[in-house]
């Protein structure tokens, strides 16, 4: 279960010329569940882009912007997930009539995620919370062995969160998730992965780690209570 | 913060001086306006009709007492307009949308939309005319092939602009066509179908225009009329032909066009009989000059002298378009209060409307016509026309806009209201949509020509008349090099720091 899965070092990355993570070092092992914290800006997408572009087809991947489609129906948006495995033929035929097996995985994967009854509805008519689960569903029905997330619980309940959370668990034995709950990455993953300013500043097992270490890798948040992140990051920037 | 610099603010600035965008804009607009007026006296605008406004009284009383009884199965012209447009819609859509997806990389495909694009569909009609004589080939074909390069451009402008990101969610290894109908296609939808839908629009007006050209839709019958001073008859399928714009959202619904479409193809007809033969010489011998064909380069410097008048149908075209520009600013920003929620009172702003709505769906030729027939031919009726339409569709679009702004202040006077809240947030946007229409305004100014009046188009129509296909076709390339030059000047002079008004008869 130790094996390697990616090894960065020293690597630069950016987008195109603009180094954002100069001369990054870690290592992704099998079997791990990594949280990855930072401020907005830290570079956690720059990194996950990155993990993405390496990893190839093993990972599945559920962006931060959802990359939904909001005039096809939550059915199509998942199947996206697998477009590729399918004919040209068959995925226009699938927008005429819903493939049969397609449908029941997806019907089967709607019902785990709370989006039963609405799998015919335009995503574009739907919550930003249920939003967020088509973009979950779509990654889970990639039924890869790796999760890559950018914020995939960012914008449901702290309750909600630990629900998906366990889903994505179940279904992937290795996952990389970037969130700003700093609770649940310590309660709920293996590791954690915290970047600063373009560097990887923590990158240690959860145990070993308390919520004021956290704490560093927001210098705007001053020395706010551990309480205060449940609400979201959107007080990150608030002095308490 | 820096202590005020009051030795510059002690100075006051001098007439519109100073860096803000709103003088700025007034300086272009100014200057433009100037170079107008030093242009005009080369214009020909001399009245020729001794009493143009009893004749317009007597128009009005057509208008006002239309003749239904007088006109002849209007049923069928208007069964033919609505059936040539929509399959002249339908076939510029099927040639134009794969065009569009090869848009963005290859300059062939944009330098020929470009070409079939500047060409007035009026003047494709004339051209396939000499081949499929009047019929409903004709008619298809001078909609379809122009629509065809209009819609390659649009569309790809409306692919181009979807958003990147459900397309990079997508997992590697997809195919080209799943990646376009599942990430592109969906998200670009909407604006293809209005779009689309607007350019059906066109395609109704163009319809009705063909009758000018003797094809046998709304146009021809109201030519006629109006030629030979049936007013009241004439009033009647003016009516008509509001009528059936004001009444496209009830006929022109969505799941009704598939039955209008397969009920219009009957009513297509006649077709012609093309012979191959024919068709071929026509392409390859009649529209080129002799000597270009026999090679002999001495003979085409002579034919080239002896086109007619080329230089000042050419000059002539330019200057129309440079005054009815300028003519349609002024129109637009005289008329664009009166449909304005911030002005006036209900009745007020229900005759601005009104008068608005008249003014744009009734289209150049049209409305040069009827001044054609009010004053005579000079290039006075053509630019009145061209200025009354285009500002007109330039203030509907600017009210529109400044209806949805709120004023700071809101007690305000009108005046105040006017120049201080509404006209510097509008203005930007009004002069960058003229800028948009100069290279239409140029196109019509062309075609106005078949009107009489001393434009390119006068002349392609009459060498046309007689037969002289290879000048008919030279003066048309150059019509189409005159409208792709202005169209890329205009894009340079636009003032960049336009709000953007959303328009949609963007090109």
């Amino acid at each position: 279960m130790d094996a390697s899965l990616l090894a960065l070092e020293g690597v630069d990355l950016g987008h195109g010329d603009r180094v954002v993570l100069p001369g990054l070092r870690l290592g992704l092992r099998h079997g791990e569940r990594v949280a990855l914290l930072g401020q907005s800006g830290a570079g956690k997408s720059t990194l996950l882009q990155a993990l993405r572009q390496r990893l190839g087809e093993t990972a599945a991947w559920c962006p931060q912007q959802h990359g939904l489609v909001p005039g096809l129906a939550v059915y199509h948006n998942v199947y996206m997930g697998r477009l590729a495995e399918h004919s040209a033929l068959a995925n226009l035929w699938n927008l005429v009539r819903p493939l049969a097996e397609p449908w029941r995985q997806v019907a089967e994967l709607c019902e785990a995620l709370g989006l039963a009854g609405l799998m015919r509805r335009p995503v574009g008519q739907l919550s930003g919370g249920q939003r967020q689960r088509v973009a979950i569903a779509r990654a889970l029905y990639q039924r890869r062995t790796l999760f890559l997330g950018d914020e995939p619980v960012a914008s449901v309940d702290p309750h909600q969160a630990l629900r998906l959370l366990e889903l994505i668990d179940a279904r992937h034995a290795t996952s990389v998730i970037a969130l700003h709950q700093r609770e649940l990455a310590l309660t709920h993953f293996d590791r954690v992965w915290g970047l600063r300013d373009g560097r990887l500043v923590i990158d240690a097992p959860a145990h070993s780690l308390r919520l004021a270490d956290l704490d560093a890798l927001y210098p705007d948040a001053g020395t706010a209570p551990g309480g205060v992140t449940q609400q979201g990051e959107g007080n990150a920037g608030a002095r308490p | 913060m820096s202590p005020p610099d009051l030795t510059r603010d002690a100075s006051r600035p001098g007439w519109l001086a100073g860096q803000s965008t709103g003088l700025r804009l007034a300086r272009h607009t100014l200057t433009l306006v100037a170079l107008a007026m030093l242009l005009t006296p080369f214009a020909d605008l001399a009245v020729v009709t001794r009493d143009p406004w009893g004749e317009l009284a007597r128009m009005a009383r057509g208008l006002a007492w239309p003749a239904w009884g007088a006109v002849e199965s209007p049923l069928e012209a208007l069964g033919l307009t609505v059936a040539v447009a929509l399959w002249g819609t339908l076939g510029g859509l099927l040639l134009g949308f794969p065009l569009a997806l090869l848009f963005a990389r290859s300059r062939l495909v944009r330098a020929g939309c470009a070409f079939v694009r500047a060409i007035h569909e009026l003047f494709w009609a004339l051209l396939f005319l000499q081949v499929f004589g009047l019929s409903a080939a004709t008619a298809l074909m001078a909609l379809a092939i122009p629509y065809a390069g209009i819609f390659a451009k649009v569309f790809a402008e409306i692919l181009e602009q979807i958003p990147g990101a459900p397309r990079d969610a997508l997992p590697p290894g997809v195919s080209r066509l799943s990646r376009f109908v599942y990430a592109e296609l969906p998200l670009a939808w909407t604006r293809l179908a209005a779009y689309t839908r607007y350019r059906f629009e066109c395609a109704l007006r163009a319809s009705v225009l063909l009758g000018f050209v003797g094809l046998p839709t709304l146009g021809f019958q109201l030519e006629t009329a109006f030629r030979e001073g049936r007013y009241h008859e004439a009033g009647a399928l003016l009516w008509l032909f509001y009528l059936l714009i004001a009444s496209l959202p009830w006929w022109g619904h969505r799941r009704l066009l598939p039955l209008l479409a397969f009920g219009g193809a009957f009513l297509l007809a006649p077709w012609p009989e093309v012979s191959g033969s024919l068709l071929w010489r026509f392409v390859s011998q009649d529209i080129w000059p002799p000597a270009l064909l026999a090679g002999d380069w001495a003979g085409v410097l002579d034919w080239l002298s002896r086109v007619p008048e080329l230089g000042p149908a050419i000059g002539n075209t330019l200057l129309l378009g440079l005054l009815g520009s300028v003519g349609a600013l002024l129109v637009a920003l005289v008329l664009w209060p009166l449909a304005c929620r911030h002005f006036g009172n209900p009745a007020t702003r229900l005759a601005g409307r009104g008068l608005l709505l008249f003014l744009r769906s009734t289209p150049e030729l049209m409305l040069a016509f009827l001044f054609l027939l009010l004053l005579g031919p000079s290039l006075l009726p053509a630019w009145l026309a061209l200025s009354l339409h285009n500002g007109a569709l330039i203030a509907f679009l600017v009210a529109r806009h400044a209806d949805a702004i709120t004023p700071g202040m809101p007690d305000a006077n009108g005046v105040g209201r006017f120049a201080y809240e509404l006209l510097p947030r509008v203005y930007p946007g009004m002069l960058a949509l003229l800028y948009y229409r100069a290279e239409v305004i140029l196109r019509e100014t062309a075609i106005l020509g078949m009107l009489g009046v001393a434009t390119l188009g006068y002349y392609i129509d009459a060498n046309f008349e007689y037969l002289l296909f290879d000048v008919a076709f030279f003066l048309l390339l150059v019509t189409a090099l005159l409208n792709i030059a202005v169209d890329a000047l205009s894009r340079r002079l636009r003032p960049r720091e336009a709000a953007v008004i959303d328009d949609p008869c963007q090109r």
